[in-house]
């Protein structure tokens, strides 16, 4: 989010229309205006120096290392050759990369799709909800957000057991054939179910304030015109909440999109649960099926995850601009 | 903040970080050609790293490699999991901090050889003498000897003997893949489960399928042979016939380990350095070699760590003293049985596991398995990881292919370790 945020200012900040002045200031103007130019630079300077160190500079980084063609010695040693995007060609033409490019975009819909439903469903009744409980109950749906991942993906693993996991047990009663969770072909789905279940407090929390920053005089104008409750949530509440709606998605997307964690306590990305962060991740630093360690092709991948995170970044910007103006 | 500030700004920033991304591609000095452990002296602080993050501050471990230090010196030991480790030994190499002595995995050696990351055993001043050559392998490339193993594991097949004698099997009667079927098939017609092993996604997987697979006569240099889906099918129909757990597939040693500790399974392929808990259990245990396809003793890997030291820029020779005194403590004398013990691994040397199997009956099953396992990189060299890699999906393939025998065949044919 910082990113996103911070390369708006800049732009913004960038493009604004105030020149014009140059050339006409007197000479002690000049002077005093450069001394506050140095001021207002010295100000600037300890985040400066920040985002180059720690944002552009690995950035840059990343895809040097794309472009460059590095294994364990010339990583230590130096000497790794350019080959400028012949590393990209190599990694799109593995037979694994098409898959791996649908699984993600399967992760990362239907995980967005379901967390942004439940949560607002949550949020909806919540809001509503005048009981006494209501705000007990609320703090409990918080706690996946709480929990390390390391304990509620190790529970996930347990809870989809597949000869003696509670979930298969419980889908026995009902006379459903015991599923093998964790096999190639499923992998996909658990490790959805696992993530749509980590990433609804997220979206609870979101989506209830966005509903509490809309007025409820609406509401009571709505029902005086005679509006249903359904008419009500799809006429008022949709649209007031559109603005926090697309923040929650466009957030939830970039988290998504970079999900290693519980994917790898699951699964360890095996079959169908590969995605783009995780098979990054297993080139990266030797995890996963192949212990060889590929720099580059770890780069190649992490850059088309950018990329796919830039452009949505970029369509929030300009889909706020609009709202804007 | 006008406009032109913000350029310039902006400008100053770009340079920043061109000068940053140029000094860090430039110079790294070449690797350590010189330096040798009798030129230097050793120093007041040496550091050491293992892969036993289990041996925790103050265990027996710790306090063992700790009094390895030479008068006047104090170590620093720091632990980290094997794959772990190897990385952050190839960041310490290239930033020029690297630790006076590391304890690397065994199938690791060629690639950190290859990588340029370690000091030859002639330079750092480690005596190679008396060790058994099938051990010490890995550890050489091209002639050259980089490091010693201390020690070995091998991989056994442990059984659970309340659950056989419960079932009518006689553990004797296990000497090959059919009679351990037919046993699997006693036990579990007998309410029990049948037999746990781990077979995660990586080295670790592999690592315990390859007794099957070269006892099947199979060989690295072709991992899609007949033998090699001879192995597979092996495994994919203990998952198939419900022998095995389904969790198989993401089990690593130690939750193999566990689930035989329940002391539901009849049989568990594990490694030696189980075998004081497994005395240790309720029930009564006992440890056989793992069988070949048609009867015998399988080759196993070998399993242990070699003691190295790195590359190093700075002040080598001293480094190398450090790394020649401290790994001299650990691999001779009396200390080199300690060493073992405290690990649970039988020595790399014969004289001193002669003395461990008279102190301890424990051992004696696994001498044959130590003494008749096979490098997994001796052949291969640096090549063995990518094998590996291959490898490794051929068997998540084969576990998930539940004993479909078509499956199993094309997990081997289309196993690619990208």
């Amino acid at each position: 989010m910082s990113e996103v945020t911070a390369a708006r200012a800049l732009v913004t900040r960038g493009s604004r229309p105030t020149r014009g002045t140059r050339g006409t200031t007197p000479p002690g103007a000049r002077r005093r205006r450069r001394s506050s130019t140095w001021i207002a630079f010295a100000f600037a300077a300890p985040l400066i120096a920040y985002l180059v160190l720690f944002y552009a500079y690995p950035l840059v980084q990343n895809v040097v290392m794309s472009m460059h063609r590095f294994d364990r010695n010339t990583f230590v040693n130096g000497g790794a050759p350019f080959v400028g995007f012949d590393i990209y060609g190599e990694v799109a033409s593995q037979p694994r990369f098409w898959p791996v490019v649908r699984q993600t975009a399967i992760f990362t819909i239907v995980s967005l799709t379901l967390q942004y439903v439940f949560g607002l469903a949550l949020a909806v009744f919540f809001h509503r909800a005048g009981f006494r409980l209501a705000s007990g109950l609320r703090a409990l749906f918080l706690v996946p957000w709480l929990l390390p991942v390391i304990v509620s993906g190790t529970t996930w693993q347990w809870i989809m057991n597949a000869d003696n996991g509670i979930l298969n047990s419980f889908l026995g009663i009902f006379g459903v054939d015991p599923v093998w969770w964790l096999s190639t072909d499923t992998s996909l789905i658990s490790v959805i179910i696992a993530n749509v279940w980590l990433g609804i407090p997220f979206n609870l929390v979101i989506l209830y304030s966005g509903l509490q920053n809309i007025p409820t005089d609406l509401y009571e104008a709505a029902s005086l015109d005679g509006a249903s409750a359904w008419q009500q949530f799809w006429r008022v509440t949709m649209p007031l909440l559109k603005p926090v709606t697309l923040i929650t998605l466009l957030l939830g997307l970039v988290y998504t999109l970079k999900v290693v964690d519980v994917i790898w306590i699951i699964t360890a990305g095996t079959g169908t649960s590969q995605t783009l962060a995780t098979w990054s991740y297993g080139l990266a630093f030797g995890k996963g099926t192949s212990s060889v360690i590929r720099y580059s092709e770890a780069s190649v991948v992490g850059t088309m995850l950018l990329l796919v995170a830039l452009v949505f970044g970029l369509i929030y910007i300009a889909v706020q601009r609009r709202q804007e103006d | 903040m006008s406009p032109t500030t913000f350029h310039r700004i902006a400008a100053i920033g770009a340079i920043l970080a061109t000068g940053a991304a140029l000094t860090a591609c430039g110079s790294s000095p070449a690797p350590g050609e010189d330096g040798s452990a009798s030129e230097g002296n050793t120093t007041s602080k040496i550091t050491f790293w293992d892969p036993y993050p289990q041996h925790k501050d103050g265990s027996a471990w710790d306090e063992h490699v700790k009094a390895c230090a030479p008068d006047g010196a104090t170590i620093t030991r720091t632990s980290a999991p094997q794959t772990d480790l190897f990385n952050q030994l190839t960041s310490a190499v290239k930033e020029g901090n690297a630790p006076d002595i590391v304890v690397l995995d065994n199938p690791m050696m060629p690639s950190a050889v290859d990588a340029k990351l370690l000091a030859t055993a002639e330079q750092a001043g480690i005596s190679t003498d008396g060790v058994d050559e099938n051990l010490l392998g890995p550890g050489v490339v091209d002639g050259e000897a980089y490091g010693v193993p201390f020690g070995s594991n091998a991989l056994g097949l442990y059984y659970n003997a309340d659950v056989l004698t419960a079932a009518g099997v006689d553990p004797a009667s296990v000497t090959d893949w059919e009679t351990l079927n037919a046993a699997l098939a006693k036990v579990v017609a007998a309410g029990s489960k049948g037999i746990t092993f781990s077979g995660v996604a990586g080295e670790e997987g592999v690592f315990q399928f390859l007794p099957w697979f070269w006892g099947a006569g199979a060989d690295l240099e072709d991992v899609s042979s007949d033998d090699a889906v001879s192995a597979g099918q092996l495994i994919s129909d203990w998952v198939g016939d419900g022998y095995a757990p389904k969790s198989v597939t993401t089990d690593n040693q130690s939750a193999a380990w566990d689930l035989f500790l329940t002391g539901e399974y009849g049989f568990a392929v594990n490694g030696s350095w189980f075998a004081a808990a497994a005395a240790d259990t309720d029930f009564t245990t006992g440890v056989m070699p793992i069988p070949g396809r048609d009867g015998g003793v399988a080759p196993v890997p070998t399993g242990g760590e070699f003691a190295v030291a790195p590359v190093q820029d700075d002040d080598a020779s001293d480094h190398y003293a450090n790394a020649a005194a401290v790994i001299d403590c650990l691999t001779s004398g009396d200390a080199a049985l300690e060493t073992n013990e405290t690990l649970g691994y039988l020595s790399a040397k014969p004289d001193v596991r002669a003395q461990q199997v008279a102190e301890n009956p424990l051992w004696e099953p696994w001498v044959s398995s130590v003494e008749g396992a096979e490098g997994r990189t001796t052949k291969l060299g640096g090549a063995y990881v990518d094998v590996s890699a291959s490898l490794s999906e051929a068997i998540q393939g084969a576990l998930n292919a539940a004993g479909d025998p078509a499956g199993v065949k094309a997990a081997f044919e289309n196993a690619s370790g990208y």
